[in-house]
């Protein structure tokens, strides 16, 4: 986990899209929203999952390491970076590689679009565009120590578990106090789909 | 309002997988004390691909030797003068067999880079759609359309840029190499001819139309050169979208380097039409260590592009033809396009050649993937999440 990083706590979204709107606004990437606001349970329930780049730390960056022209970008500080431009020629490895489905592609323009933790903002120490604006704090910016000073108690965690791999990652997940020792489930293996069972 | 201050140095290339830097962040880990996996996998190249690449640049740089030997004639027509662009381009040759050998030895670029040629050599293809190929050459490597559908402004500069560094290397590299020679009968002109290895491809008088375009083509290189390279410097300056991130190194030199190269080149010009040759010698070897440093950065740094580019083309035809059949392999959850069959169980390949042990997730639409894992939280993590 990064120093200075975003924390997600799913439970505080109320999916009023606040972020996503925020996310337009970054410079690297105007007009364009890079955050996903995913309703998990439409029609039944009412709770809304934000997705940002998770800037995964072990196995580092899946999707650069998938990436044919070396086009993904980490910087030292753990930061993945969108695809650079020159390099990138549109052929959606990381958009599918991606554990937590993040990147986004353009096919006219042959180009990755993602979600850099608002480089242009945190390398000058600001919030990131949607901590900045998320009402309800599922979007915090800032240090552990700090999110635990605002929130007594809290806990966090930054090991996601995807099947038999592990993934840990620079952003971290709120998780009650009895769930920290385990990593937070991704999903995978994927056990009914539409009501059915699909384990077999 | 003060000035913001300046940010963290980003990061210096290394191939493949992902570049890292060397400075801190803003996020408080300085990268001296605990390197990334990527910067310590990265640096490590396997001894046998820097062997297989010491080799293939070796290869490479011997072949162009050779061509520059025979094709001047066993030297006659090289001309001495030029010689430190010849030994550029000798350097030039090893730094992409070299850096292309490592970049292909990738995962991901040695699967996309042999299905890209099988399918460039499937006679099925070529059968079926024998005009894709021109086609995504013409509108993907020339028109380079793409660039227009992310900014007209950076696609026609690009285009100025592109098609006059097209024109200057088609001049010089065989120049520099004695492949071309201009000769006159009469010594001092006007009719000269152009020879390609000694043979006469044609004549012309240097004082009409014809004659002054071939004199100047260099010239007419520098003039659409120049714009571009200068807009894309504006722009690096300004656009707050490219400032983040950018590099002196990667974004800033290669554009200080075509300026330069563009300007020293037309000062020439200038200095023997107006000048009378005054300041030419200056401007001669300023403009050949101009020239020299970029074709030895060329392998190492951002021009590296011109040479991977092509690769996208691969990919396209790779996608292409399985499109034709109709291969198109659905998200297991809900049923959306995710892309061609034979292109997922490529990338799961590709991920298990990684040791990414989530390669079954390729099967799901990203969308798919987020909702599926905020389900798992919901159920196993937070129930209070409802």
């Amino acid at each position: 986990m990064m120093g200075r990083t975003i924390f997600i706590d799913p439970g505080r979204c109320i999916g009023c899209q606040a972020c996503v709107s925020a996310c337009r606004e970054c410079d690297s990437h105007r007009g364009k929203s890079m955050i996903h606001l995913d309703y998990t349970d439409e029609g039944s329930s009412v709770a809304s999952l934000p997705t940002v780049c998770m800037h995964c730390e072990d196995p580092v960056a899946p999707c650069a390491e998938v990436c044919p022209a070396d086009a993904i970008l980490v910087t030292a500080d753990g930061v993945v970076q969108q695809a650079d431009t020159t390099r990138c020629i549109g052929c959606a490895n990381c958009v599918n590689a991606c554990p937590f489905g993040v990147p986004k592609i353009d096919l006219q323009a042959k180009l990755q679009m993602k979600c850099n933790l608002c480089y242009d903002r945190t390398a000058y120490g600001l919030a990131p565009m949607c901590a900045t604006v998320c009402p309800t704090g599922a979007l915090y910016y800032g240090t552990l120590e700090e999110l635990q000073a605002e929130r007594p108690g809290v806990q966090v965690a930054d090991t996601f578990v995807f099947g038999e791999s592990e993934v840990r990652t620079g952003v971290a997940m709120v998780v009650p106090a009895e769930r920290v020792q385990w990593p937070v489930p991704g999903g995978l293996p994927v056990v009914e789909i539409n009501g059915k069972d699909v384990r077999r | 309002m003060t000035e913001p201050p300046e940010p963290p140095a980003a990061a210096e290339q290394s191939a493949p997988g992902a570049r890292t830097g060397t400075s801190g962040g803003p996020h408080g880990r300085p990268s001296e004390e605990e390197p990334s996996v990527v910067a310590r996998a990265v640096r490590h190249l396997p001894r046998s691909v820097s062997g297989r690449a010491t080799l293939a640049g070796a290869v490479v740089s011997g072949l162009l030797i050779l061509a520059i030997v025979f094709g001047s004639r066993l030297l006659h027509d090289f001309d001495s003068a030029l010689l430190p662009y010849a030994v550029a381009t000798v350097f030039l040759a090893f730094g992409v067999a070299y850096r292309y050998t490592v970049w292909v030895s990738a995962p991901g670029a040695r699967r996309l880079f042999g299905k890209g040629w099988s399918s460039l050599f499937s006679a099925e293809n070529f059968r079926r759609t024998p005009t894709a190929l021109p086609k995504m050459i013409a509108t993907y490597l020339g028109l380079q359309k793409f660039l227009g559908a992310r900014s007209h402004a950076r696609w026609a500069a690009h285009q100025l840029i592109f098609w006059g560094c097209v024109l200057a290397a088609l001049i010089t590299f065989p120049l520099t190499w004695g492949w071309f020679t201009f000769t006159s009968g009469s010594g001092s002109g006007p009719g000269y001819e152009m020879r390609v290895w000694g043979i006469k491809i044609l004549g012309f008088d240097s004082l009409n139309f014809v004659g002054w375009v071939m004199f100047h083509g260099l010239d007419i290189a520098a003039v659409l050169v120049i714009p571009g390279a200068s807009y894309f410097l504006w722009r690096r300056m300004k656009d707050r979208g490219a400032i983040t991130g950018q590099r002196f190194a990667y974004d800033m030199v290669p554009l200080l380097a075509l300026i330069i190269i563009s300007v020293t080149g037309l000062l020439l010009t200038f200095s023997s039409v107006f000048l009378h040759g005054g300041g030419y010698e200056f401007l001669a070897i300023l403009h050949m260590v101009s020239v020299v440093f970029t074709l030895i950065y060329i392998p190492f740094g951002k021009f590296f592009h011109i040479v991977q580019r092509p690769a996208a083309v691969g990919m396209q035809l790779f996608k292409y033809t399985d499109r034709q059949d109709d291969e198109v392999f659905a998200c297991r959850r809900c049923g959306e396009a995710i892309d061609t069959g034979p292109y997922v169980e490529n990338l799961r390949g590709t991920m298990q050649d990684l040791e990414l042990g989530f390669d079954a997730w390729a099967e799901y639409c990203p969308r798919c993937k987020r909702v599926l894992r905020g389900n798992a939280y919901l159920t196993q993590v937070k129930k209070g999440f409802k």
